[in-house]
């Protein structure tokens, strides 16, 4: 079966979290080696996603670390876990 | 019985062991372990209240009444699921109750629902050209992303955060949502095909270049 690019859509979480079958793998590639419009969608979303995974590197508020702590131990102080 | 196991399963293994007994020491009343209990979580943590919140302050304080709550019912952790999934399940909840006391009515009201299988199409601009890599690193590209995941409505963001943000797994991140995989992965589709709308969109619309009388070179 040709996939048709809303099916591309459809699949193209899953492509990019490599959670798909290889024969609808290979349909995808198929598809995208031919449309340029979902190939740029797939460029474009991966890209996106490389970006928001960076995201992980933001750094922590100064202080947080000690703000917490301090706050958890006003906390222990008084009490423990119920 | 397996001869061996493999070599990438002990890190996970180990750690596991290891938070168990960081628990039950707390548990037994040496509170000052859930320091190092926590310690791993601290920042992942705080970016999933601020990815939610897009306010640095309510996420700092989201993310210390997630641990304060944490430390609080930790005698009702099941050890079944864990811990960082019950941790983040508590996160999730409190950005949730602040963004409703916040606002009135959830936008994602607006949406259709995951369940009803509408699709949702990705849109089709004029230059529809990839996003430029070189524009990867740049500062500016950065607000731009935080920005474009700040504009998601919030049951988006949610799994995108925890997925794409956090690198949860598809798994862990249905259990911490409390929804199965099917409608983890299909509302991390619309998420991710959302964001890069919103992303174009807001890349197209920097004041680089007026804007173009619609046509393409």
């Amino acid at each position: 079966m040709k996939l048709d690019c809303k099916h591309i859509w459809r699949e193209l979480s899953n492509y990019l979290e490599g959670d798909i079958p290889d024969e609808v793998r290979r349909e995808v590639e198929a598809h995208v080696a031919q449309c340029r419009h979902c190939a740029a969608l797939l460029d474009s979303t991966h890209n996106v996603l490389v970006l928001v995974a960076d995201e992980r590197r933001l750094e922590l508020p100064l202080g947080f670390n000690a703000r917490l702590r301090a706050r958890l131990e006003r906390e222990m102080a008084v009490s423990g876990p119920e | 019985m397996r001869a061996s196991v493999p070599a990438m399963l002990e890190p996970a293994a180990l750690k596991k062991q290891k938070e168990t007994g960081l628990i039950e020491s707390v548990l037994a009343g040496r509170h000052e372990d859930f320091h190092e209990l926590i310690a791993p979580y601290r920042r992942g943590v705080y970016l999933t209240a601020y990815d939610i919140l897009q306010v640095e302050a309510d996420a700092e304080e989201v993310a210390q009444e997630a641990f304060l709550k944490a430390f609080r019912a930790l005698r009702g952790f099941r050890r079944e699921s864990q811990f960082s999934t019950w941790l983040f399940r508590i996160v999730i909840n409190e950005a949730r109750m602040r963004l409703r006391r916040r606002r009135e009515v959830p936008l994602e009201s607006v949406f259709p629902g995951e369940d009803e299988d509408g699709d949702y199409a990705p849109t089709m601009l004029a230059d529809w050209r990839e996003i430029p890599s070189d524009a990867l690193l740049r500062e500016e590209t950065r607000r731009l992303v935080r920005e474009s995941i700040a504009e998601l409505p919030e049951m988006y963001r949610e799994v995108l955060t925890l997925r794409d943000v956090n690198g949860k797994n598809i798994a862990e991140t249905s259990e911490i949502l409390g929804i199965t995989i099917g409608n983890t992965k299909v509302r991390l589709l619309r998420a991710r095909l959302m964001l890069r709308d919103i992303f174009v969109e807001r890349t197209r619309r920097k004041p680089r270049r007026q804007p173009s009388e619609g046509v393409s070179p």
